[in-house]
């Protein structure tokens, strides 16, 4: 009996031996370091690779622009772009904490701090060791932080400083996140490189930075108050636009629409612009689509290019330019509001003309004829009746003798009356109400083109995103100079610019005789729009909590947006961390 | 019936049960329940002089409730006592006495039967009586050793031998008694004849039921938790494709809802609560003691399907924390046991039944008819497209499954020693939609064999079964049938009709294919060795071995757009899930204390692997693409991802049950659970348990009561975990080398392909090295009660569950982070759940031909959120254009699990657009208006059932139901708007709701689509008929004949106005979990079954 237990026991006790385990997890999918990077590109390209999807429409972009009087997105026929409202309430200045817009901004801002954070922490210790390109890589991503940084003072008013990621980051508002940010900035600018532009940060993109910091300094240091704008300030802006203007590596573009095309990397105007090669998916055009009419297909050569109905200008921003110009058509005036490039032959112009708009009432040359790959739809602001090829009911374009046939294009999108039956026609007026809100109400922006390398107008772009140009620097030296007392010199630099679209002598806008701030940043809009600067532009020109289309709200607090609900609850087991913004 | 009087019933049904439990509770008088407790309890005082065995026995049996039987031979020993005992147990007087006179007893229940010893002298028998010889059988002919034949109105009295035959001298007009533990006793008169064959039928009141308990079985009298156990006589009827089916409505507090009418389809099977945030609610299953792996097996449907239904012996449900924590980290949400059927000793049948069943679809959907169609589009504005037919998609998309199943089964036992179960089945399941269908074909072996005089014990449970699952694009097919112009004919000139830039469904339903085969082992062997009397080692090895093929293809079809090339989506999944349990039981019974020790170790290792292929480009040539050769091109990429982990988890546990007197019952249990899925800091987790019971009903002063046959009273608390919110790997770092999405970035600026941008190195999850199980603490109180000699049983149990630690993939702390969340445990965040469950069940008979069974069960659960540091944690998202990110549920600080959380929608405004209250009175619509509205998840949860017997004939309704609850019809959201239907669009009338509207109006998340979701259901009705064989002269070949009719969701009283108010197609956000969200969900059937059981 006694030998039976020992050798129970001993049977069970190796048993459990066999099966004793340490529960340490074992990975099979994943490895906890892949292995393929370098070390340097590997840290920087993710950090860099982020940034255009910071910037992406839904994200950063749409931040900028919707809330801003140069552009509105309504709810598309009651079915489309409602999206929880946040586009609505980005516009009319109602954003609430749990808009998904703010929150979506704020997350992938931070998290591409992040990612430059996370580079720093590698490159830090191989540049220590004296690793020329680690150093010089290291040099781009406390510029890069910087920058990204900015973005964070100008939407939210705060700075999240980390140098560790042991640590807890510290939150800098005013004038400690201005400091912060210029140091930052300043650690590096006079031993960056001068020559890997546009692609990456260089030593001019780092003094475009600190200019704008020091034009919108007033602004920063006090959000909700009246900007006071010091002549240190303006005169450090022009110091650092001088030192850009005078490298004599910048030009301005005589065709203003080239800075948005495939081959804009080559531009000489471009300082700062995120490398697009159509070779990635993410490589987006979300730029050139989202406002362009969803009926719209931009480029035969793909059945699944299309628009999609998103945001148009606002009537109070198109009357900028119809105040500017007075009986004089903009697109004749100005070489920066409209390309045409659609050429469409008097024949079917007439043919076009003569008859009710509807495609019942189309004779059969209400087309005219052109090869699918050049075909290019007109650019900058559109109005009217657009042009574009037609699906068959195959899905398949109507094609013509060697080409595709271009028509006014069909309506097939909404629940308009026009649906189906008349055309894609944009119409000015843009609205919340029912009418206003329909699939083609308001101007629509074609700034950026349809990249010819992305199969569906969405992905696989050769377009740059340009994020800082040559013309930015004029305006903000002129500005600055304007703020400083010196009108003769701003004037010089506004009309620099006007005058250097040369490419379509007809439309190259006249010089100014005169300029004030109203006028300056009138001429800003003109040059820089739908390009994320007219929020901070109507701040730091007092105009933002003015009245425009179904905007009334004028909360000096909402010039800054709330921090979002996600972000605070999350942080909120930490006292005073992350505190709301006021008046939210 | 609308929902007042639903909520009447309702009430009156609650009222009813508590007044019963009043009466039960307010009666004085108690009765003593002699049954299971042993001779030693029993005391008498006996002084008795020159007695003979007779009169000590009359004594006894005056003050006890034994009774004795005995033949003639007992009463003629001349032998006589003289005896004077005060207090002396019964056990001894009877040994003594036994030694004496050469007797032996033998106790059944009530019964004590003597028998002289062989070697006692023989004497003949009186001419007055008869000798009367016979067998006692239960129902199938089995006979019956041991069973208990009495002269009725005598004392004398004989017992079955092994062969169950019997032969007793009594008087030519006799009546004799028959009684068998566990049978109706039987009353036959003898009427001169010598040979008299009976045959007990058993008696489910009188059996002393056995509860499959955590690694083994309790008597029901000793359990101590919450359980709630379900025999196979009692699971829903009908056509049932998993175990969670045949529990529906069954086991208060266990709500059990399908997601759709699907064959087989998923289930949210949720006990006592929801107690987590994520998905992982569902409880967990253990199969003759094998624990089954929540992993997803890569079958779209219920990965419990590959259990055969029929094979199922019981299920039981441990509920409270008492019960469940021997299963510790797991068993937060409950457990399910589950235990197939075994031989039974003494007893050799084939059973082979089979059935055949028609699904119809249940409740078609009001749109528009063709010719309501034609006045209503113009009248909303549109321009009416009139192709000319009169076409009903509801009824041209569906049809009439037909669904049958055989099973053939074996059972028996040879000896003692050796019994077995084996079966086969095939279950073929057709859905209403076609491309639908569930087809299992299993087997079963369960062996058990007994060696070194039953010391030695080993159970063997196999179980194959291979399943092909094929599922239609539900979404699609659905969104057409209610969706398509009624006057567009189906067939154009023989084919089917091309629509305008869609599919039309009959060419969908030809090439489109989705089907999944999986084959799925499940088989343990546990030997087990009783070392020394009382101490049992038992070894437990098991394995579960499952592997899937998916295959998700559309054949090209040149004619519309998108659809030309052809795809092919293939996916194997593979899970190894094995298990080694070492357990040491010891049970020791000395006087009144009775203890028995559990002791175990657990390793369980669960290994997934899947792999998915994405192929597109396929030629048109008549084979299908998953047979069909193809090449990865440029433009059509083909790309494989897999997914693998492994898991394992070593646990430490157990119990020790103590009972004293069988009055006082305590149980404590304690395990220690590791898992390799916890974080470095929190490798183990301790999962203590305790419980106290109390037998009221053996207490002295419930002696007299006659009242009362079961009285218990129950108190437990206990913590159990869940791990199944917590995905492999999430506590380790991960960076990985990454081309895609944002991570690369042309850096030198001359890049032309991919192969020149440089690999980013990308944070994939940060480490967590405190990530742990979240805790579900219990507290249980509960009343077992039994009156009117337990023809009225019932269970009363109050819980409050408090769900911590909860696990959240949640936005990162500091926003400067690698990634955007991190996963958690929130701190202080508490789920409570607390509720009051109420079991009734009554027997009674209106003749003895005509019996009958009713009862139910109802539960009240209260679930909330509490300190959550969220405003608000959004989930279910609303799918559609410009819908992005629109959230259905939301869960707020002392608001239910499940919340619906969106605006509330007030009416249409002169606009004709939308309004909704503005809750933050600033005259805008935003988000900061929404509010919480109402919960999907039922207040209350009900079921009852009538069960009728008339001879051969028996009849049983199932009912069951839900109140408190909403449902958001995300189907009417989607496809119901004016707009839609000013383009030719079906529509209910819901469209055209307010006759201002506009046709540009949104369908903005609102309560515009909020909608009551309680519903009354007879969930199954069973009419059987018993065939005697012998009536057809069978007698010598069968046991039993058996013929079933059963309906199916025959009726449902509810407000909602879609197929069915049992729903849960929501998408979830960021793993949180959704309920009640209603879209495109696939139609519930009916279904009319017919069935065949013949027993050999």
């Amino acid at each position: 009996m006694k030998n039976r237990i020992i050798i129970t026991i001993v049977a069970f006790c190796a048993m459990l031996n066999w099966n004793c385990t340490d529960l340490e997890e074992e990975r099979l999918d994943e490895s906890e370091f892949g292995g393929q990077a370098e070390t340097i590109s590997g840290a920087i390209a993710p950090a860099y690779g982020y940034i255009s999807w910071t910037w992406r429409h839904t994200n950063y972009y749409g931040l900028q622009l919707i809330p801003s009087d140069e552009a509105m997105l309504p709810y598309r026929g009651g079915t489309d772009w409602f999206d929880g409202g946040k586009f609505l309430a980005a516009h009319a200045h109602t954003i609430t904490p749990s808009n998904d817009l703010v929150g979506d901004a704020w997350n992938e801002l931070t998290t591409n701090i992040s990612r430059t954070l996370a580079a720093i922490e590698v490159l830090s210790p191989l540049a220590d060791e004296g690793n020329q390109e680690a150093l010089g890589a290291l040099y781009e991503m406390k510029a890069l932080r910087g920058y990204l940084n900015m973005l964070m003072l100008d939407s939210w008013g705060v700075v999240l400083r980390k140098e560790s990621s042991d640590e807890l980051s510290e939150v800098l508002r005013g004038q400690e996140a201005i400091d912060y940010i210029e140091s930052e900035l300043t650690s590096v600018v006079d031993v960056i490189n001068t020559d890997r532009g546009p692609g990456r940060i260089t030593q001019a993109a780092v003094w475009g930075f600190l200019a704008r910091l020091h034009l919108n300094a007033a602004v920063y240091r006090d959000p909700y108050g009246t900007p006071s704008f010091t002549s240190e300030d303006m005169d450090s802006v022009i110091e650092y636009t001088d030192n850009i203007i005078n490298s004599g590596n910048f030009s301005l573009s005589p065709e203003y629409f080239a800075l948005f095309n495939d081959d804009n990397n080559s531009n000489p105007e471009l300082i700062f612009a995120l490398d697009q090669r159509g070779v990635l998916n993410r490589e987006h055009s979300r730029w050139a689509y989202w406002s362009i009419a969803g009926s719209m297909f931009p480029r035969p050569e793909f059945t699944s290019a299309d628009g999609t109905d998103g945001p148009a200008i606002t009537s109070d921003f198109y009357q900028t330019w119809v105040d500017a110009y007075g009986d004089v058509d903009p697109a004749e005036a100005d070489a920066r509001f409209y390309q045409q490039n659609t050429i469409i032959p008097d024949a079917q112009l007439q043919d076009f003309e003569g008859r009710a708009q509807e495609v019942a009432t189309e004779t059969e040359d209400s087309y005219y004829c052109i090869a699918p790959n050049e075909f290019e739809m007109d650019r900058g602001i559109l109005r009217g009746v657009q042009w574009g090829p037609r699906k068959g009911d195959d899905g398949a374009f109507l094609t013509c003798d060697g080409g595709v046939r271009i028509y006014p294009v069909q309506q097939r999108k909404g629940n308009g009356p026009d649906r189906d039956v008349g055309y894609v026609n944009h119409t000015l007026d843009v609205n919340f109400t029912n009418e206003g809100s329909l699939h083609n109400t308001g101007y629509r922006v074609s700034k950026y083109q349809f990249s010819r390398t992305s199969p569906n107008g969405n992905n696989f772009s050769s377009v740059d995103l340009v994020l800082m140009r040559l013309a930015e620097i004029y305006l903000m030296r002129a500005e600055a100079k304007l703020r400083n007392g010196d009108t003769g010199g701003a004037l010089a630099d506004v009309n620099t610019v006007r005058t250097s679209r040369t490419a379509r002598p007809e439309q190259t806008p006249e010089a100014l005789e005169s300029i004030d701030l109203d006028v300056m940043l009138r001429e800003r809009g003109f040059e820089l729009y739908w390009e994320g600067f007219r929020r901070g532009d109507q701040i730091r020109f007092g105009t933002y909590e003015d009245t425009w289309t179904d905007k009334t709200d004028s909360d000096i607090f909402h010039r800054l947006f709330p921090i979002p609900q996600s972000a605070v609850d999350a942080a909120s087991g930490i006292d005073g961390f992350l505190n709301q913004n006021e008046g939210y | 019936m609308n929902s007042l009087t639903i909520k009447q019933f309702i009430k009156l049904t609650f009222q009813t049960f508590c007044l019963l439990i009043v009466l039960a509770l307010l009666n004085p008088v108690l009765a003593a329940d002699a049954r299971g407790q042993k001779l030693d309890n029993f005391k008498v005082n006996l002084s008795v002089d020159d007695a003979t065995v007779i009169e000590v026995l009359r004594q006894i049996e005056e003050q006890t409730e034994f009774k004795f039987v005995y033949d003639r031979k007992v009463r003629r020993l001349n032998k006589t006592y003289d005896i004077a005992y005060n207090g002396v147990s019964l056990r001894s007087i009877l040994e003594l006495m036994a030694k004496d006179a050469n007797l032996t007893f033998r106790r059944i229940n009530h019964t004590i039967s003597i028998d002289v010893k062989p070697e006692a002298p023989k004497r003949v028998v009186e001419v007055a009586f008869v000798t009367v010889a016979g067998t006692v059988t239960d129902e199938y002919g089995v006979p019956l050793a041991g069973a208990s034949v009495a002269e009725k109105g005598t004392a004398n009295g004989t017992i079955t031998d092994f062969d169950g035959n019997f032969s007793i001298d009594v008087e030519e007009d006799a009546v004799l008694e028959v009684s068998y533990l566990g049978y109706k006793p039987q009353e036959v008169a003898v009427n001169g004849r010598t040979t008299v064959n009976i045959q007990l039928v058993q008696d489910a009141t009188l059996l002393d039921d056995v509860v499959v308990v955590g690694y083994g079985t309790q008597r029901k009298s000793d359990v101590t938790g919450a359980i709630g156990s379900l025999k196979s006589e009692s699971f829903n009827q009908g056509v049932v494709a998993n175990p969670g089916q045949l529990l529906q409505g069954k086991i208060a507090g266990v709500n059990v809802t399908s997601v759709s009418g699907e064959p087989g389809a998923a289930q949210n099977i949720i006990i006592r609560g929801v107690g987590s945030l994520r998905s992982g609610t569902t409880p967990l299953f253990v199969v003759d003691g094998f624990v089954i792996d929540n992993s997803p097996t890569g079958v779209a449907s219920n990965p419990l399907n590959f259990i055969n239904p029929q094979d199922i012996a019981s299920i039981d449900v441990l509920k409270d924390a008492s019960s469940a924590a021997i299963y510790g980290a797991r068993a937060a949400n409950g457990v399910i046991v589950i235990t197939t059927k075994k031989g039974r000793t003494g007893r050799t049948e084939m059973n082979l039944s089979m059935s055949t069943a028609m699904s119809t679809l249940a409740n078609e959907m009001e749109v528009f008819s063709a010719s309501e169609f034609r006045e209503q589009v113009p009248a909303v504005g549109g321009t009416l497209f009139d192709a000319g037919a009169n076409t009903d998609w509801q009824d041209e998309l569906t049809r009439t499954g037909i669904s049958k199943n055989v099973n053939f089964s074996l059972s028996g036992s040879s000896s003692d020693s050796f019994s077995y179960y084996v079966s086969t089945g095939l279950d073929d399941q057709e859905g209403i939609f076609n491309n639908s269908s569930l087809k299992r074909y299993s087997g079963r072996v369960n062996l058990t064999q007994k060696a070194i005089d039953g010391r030695f014990n080993v159970d063997l449970n196999l179980t194959a079964s291979r399943t092909v699952n094929e599922r239609p694009d539900t979404g699609a097919l659905v969104t057409d049938m209610l969706q398509l112009n009624p006057t567009l004919p189906v067939y154009t000139n023989g084919a089917p009709t091309l629509l305008d830039e869609r599919l039309n469904p009959i060419v969908r339903n030809r090439i489109y294919l989705d089907e999944a085969n999986n084959n799925r082992i499940l088989a343990n062997i546990a030997p087990s060795l009783e070392i020394v009397k009382g101490l049992t080692y038992k070894l437990n090895l098991g394995v579960d071995y499952s592997t899937t093929n998916r295959d998700v293809q559309f054949i090209p079809y040149a004619l519309l757009e998108g659809f030309e090339d052809g795809s092919l989506n293939t996916s194997t999944t593979t899970n190894t899930n094995t298990l080694v349990e070492n357990t040491l039981t010891y049970t020791y019974a000395e006087g009144d204390h009775n203890f028995t020790l559990l002791a175990g170790h657990s390793y369980q290792e669960t290994k997934f692997e899947q792999k998915v292929f994405e192929l597109d480009g396929f030629a048109d040539n008549g084979i299908e693409p998953r047979y069909q050769d193809q090449i990865s091109t440029e433009v059509l990429p083909t790309t494989v991802n897999s997914v693998a982990f492994v898991n394992e988890q070593q646990s430490f546990f157990g119990r020790v049950n103590y009972a004293y007197m069988d009055k006082y019952l305590v149980t404590a249990t304690m395990r220690a659970d590791g898992s390799s899925k916890f974080g470095a800091n929190n490798k183990y987790g301790y999962f203590p348990s305790v419980a106290l019971g109390w037998n009221i009903i053996r207490e002295d002063f419930m002696a007299d009561n006659t009242l009362f046959s079961n009285l218990k009273l129950r108190a437990s608390w206990g913590q159990t975990g869940n791990q199944d919110g917590i995905p492999s790997k999430v506590s380790l770092a991960s960076y990985v080398d990454s081309k895609v999405e944002n991570d690369t970035y042309p850096l030198n600026g001359t890049e032309v392909t991919l192969d020149d941008y440089p690999f980013g190195t990308v944070p994939v999850r940060t480490a967590y090295p405190d990530l742990k199980w979240e805790v579900s603490t219990q507290t249980n109180i509960g009343l077992d009660f039994g009156l009117f000699n337990g023809s009225f049983t019932g269970t009363l149990d109050y819980f409050n569950k408090v769900a911590s630690d909860v696990v959240l993939f949640s936005n990162r702390i500091d926003p400067i982070q690698p990634t955007e969340k991190v996963w958690t445990n929130i701190p202080d965040l508490e789920i409570q759940n607390s509720g009051v469950e109420l079991t009734l069940d009554y027997r009674g008979n209106f003749s003895e031909d005509f019996t009958y069974n009713i009862g139910g069960n109802i539960s009240f659960t209260d679930n909330k959120v509490v300190n959550s540091q969220f405003e608000v944690i959004t989930t279910g998202a609303a799918q559609g254009a410009g819908q992005t990110g629109a959230t259905i549920n939301g869960y707020i600080n002392d608001e239910p699990i499940g919340t619906f959380y969106m605006k509330e929608f007030i009416g249409i405004g002169d606009d004709g657009l939308n309004q909704f209250t503005d809750v933050v009175p600033d005259g805008q619509s935003l988000d900061n208006d929404r509010t919480a509205v109402g919960s999907a998840l039922p207040d209350v949860l009900y079921a009852f059932y009538m069960n009728f017997n008339y001879k051969n004939f028996d009849l049983g309704l199932n009912f069951n139901g839900v109140a408190g609850n909403k449902i958001y019809n995300h189907t009417a959201m989607s496809l119901f708007t004016k707009g839609q239907l000013s383009r030719n669009l079906n529509t209910t009338d819901f469209a055209v709701q307010f006759p201002n509207e506009d046709n540009s109006n949104s369908n903005e998340v609102s309560t515009r689509y909020l909608e009551d979701g309680g519903f009354l259901r007879l969930n199954n009705a069973t009419l059987g008929y018993n065939l005697s064989p012998q009536s057809i002269g069978l007698g010598d070949w069968m046991n039993n004949i058996r013929f079933t009719l059963t309906g199916q969701n025959l009726f449902v009283i509810t407000d909602y106005s879609g197929f069915d108010p049992e729903v849960n197609t929501g998408s979830t956000l960021d793993g949180i979990q959704t309920f009640g969200i209603d879209r495109f969900t696939y139609p519930t059937p009916r279904t009319l079954l017919v069935g065949l059981n013949v027993s050999f």
